[in-house]
């Protein structure tokens, strides 16, 4: 039996799964625990199906780029592994990097299915975990602690009435900023400095996708259809990664 | 017109009853928040311990060790940053959700800023906890079912997922969920979104390399945007802005 075979095999799948089965009973026990509250409260619980449908819409493209990390990930770590991962904890983003990281510290000398032995792949596989983790230990440590400093802040007037909303909308602009700023930076400067000789791509997906938000908020505003506005981010996303299948032959 | 029905959620008095309920649903939030999240860090854990006995092997402690120290200290910095930046955006049951869940910036975060929009919530408010909590729940779950069946079907899936004509759309699905995001975000707050914009983008252009650390230049981008907002609300005077 192969190395690979054996990070193929039904017992992984099952421990993995389990473990996801897990984490999805805890997210549907939080969906249900939450609906219900806010039922009690006397919310409006065509806003909170509002919300459901728009969070799920909104998923649906995002989650297909993850099956794609996975899929990545699955030549040299196996299927079950990083489905765990993407679908629990960790971010596409940072997986990839860690577990190449991780590889070359095991001694590997990168991500590579030839090489990996089973010993390798569970101490990647550890590291992976280690690495990624801390949100959730200081969320389990300190949240209550912390939530709860914030509260009194505001209500003690520690800061001027009304601005934590605006904070939490700014800090939102200032993590978009941060990621259409080094879309510029890597058309500027992405090929040697100030050379313009970056990818463009981004920037031009950046822009369909705004053209068409653009769109769908004048029909939910002006025309006054409502309901494309849980679809719009969705829609825009589709529509602009259209976009980058059509100009990407032009590169 | 006033109307006492509006069902808007920032327009519906507060009352103490509410209040009482909510506070004893906050309480039970952080208790089942730990549990779970204790739960599954053992699971995290202990799984490649149970891989390692099937598969009759170890893991290199040593290896493991000197492979934290020299890499998860930056990612223990990185998870603590992003802890602390959107645990207040999230509310308890959400940021216990989230940091369970994962993928925090390209999905959640963006998710539960959407639906609190689309609902009308403030952040710090009862209403946003629970939108929040619904929000990440749901995309945690749509998340876990996509990739369920992607993996079930990912031999058939395999070629037309990674075919070449779609590997530009997923190679760029963070640009188009932040350029619809921007519109939305930048047309209300230009203001408070120039700045930023302009800082991060000449960063990125004379330091190429920090292109690779984009998360972390989040915090910078976002401290500046939260100060110009501070500056104009403080100008507006308070609740009128």
């Amino acid at each position: 039996m192969t190395v690979q075979s054996q990070l193929n095999s039904p017992f992984l799948y099952l421990l993995c799964g389990s473990i996801i089965l897990f984490i999805a009973l805890v997210s549907l026990f939080f969906l249900i625990r939450a609906y219900k509250a806010g039922k009690a409260m006397g919310l409006d619980t065509a806003k909170m199906k509002r919300a459901i449908t728009a969070s799920a819409t909104f998923t649906l493209l995002p989650s297909v780029g993850i099956l794609l990390g996975v899929i990545a990930l699955s030549g040299s770590l196996g299927v079950p592994w990083p489905w765990l991962r993407l679908s629990v904890i960790g971010a596409l983003h940072y997986e990839t990097q860690v577990a190449t990281a991780a590889a070359e510290r095991v001694g590997l000398g990168g991500l590579s299915a030839s090489s990996m032995t089973a010993q390798a792949f569970v101490t990647i596989c550890l590291l992976m975990s280690l690495c990624i983790m801390w949100g959730m230990v200081f969320s389990s440590l300190f949240n209550k602690r912390y939530l709860r400093r914030l509260n009194q802040g505001s209500k003690k007037g520690g800061g001027v009435p009304g601005f934590g909303d605006k904070a939490m909308t700014a800090m939102f602009i200032g993590l978009i900023c941060a990621y259409l700023g080094s879309y510029l930076g890597g058309f500027i400067s992405g090929g040697g400095l100030f050379s313009f000789g970056g990818s463009w791509l981004p920037l031009a997906v950046v822009l369909a996708a705004s053209l068409a938000m653009a769109g769908f908020l004048w029909l939910s505003e002006k025309k006054k259809l409502v309901w494309v506005e849980s679809f719009s981010i969705a829609g825009s996303m589709l529509l602009a990664m259209a976009c980058a299948v059509l100009l990407g032959k032009l590169q | 017109m006033t109307d006492n029905t509006d069902l808007s959620f920032e327009n519906r008095p507060e009352t103490e009853p509410d209040r009482e309920l909510f506070e004893a649903y906050n309480e039970r939030t952080h208790l089942f928040g730990r549990i779970a999240s204790v739960i599954t860090l053992v699971l995290l854990l202990g799984a490649p311990f149970v891989i390692g006995a099937y598969l009759g092997v170890s893991p290199d402690l040593r290896a493991a060790a000197s492979g934290f120290l020299a890499i998860g200290v930056i990612w223990l910095v990185s998870c603590v940053a992003e802890w602390l930046v959107y645990t207040p955006m999230l509310g308890a049951g959400g940021g216990y959700l989230a940091f369970i869940t994962g993928n925090l910036i390209n999905m959640k975060i963006p998710c539960a800023v959407n639906a609190r929009d689309i609902v009308g919530v403030k952040a710090g408010t009862p209403e946003n906890e629970i939108v929040s909590t619904l929000s990440i729940a749901t995309s945690s779950l749509v998340t876990i079912l996509v990739l369920a069946v992607g993996v079930a079907l990912l031999l058939p899936l395999q070629p037309l997922l990674q075919s070449p004509v779609l590997t530009p759309a997923f190679d760029n699905v963070v640009p188009a969920l932040f350029g619809a995001m921007a519109y939305k975000y930048f047309r209300k707050n230009l203001d408070i979104a120039a700045i930023p914009l302009l800082v991060m983008t000449l960063l990125f252009v004379l330091v190429p390399k920090l292109t690779g650390s984009t998360s972390f230049m989040i915090l910078p981008s976002g401290a500046i945007a939260i100060a110009l907002a501070w500056l104009k609300h403080k100008k507006a005077g308070g609740e009128k802005l």
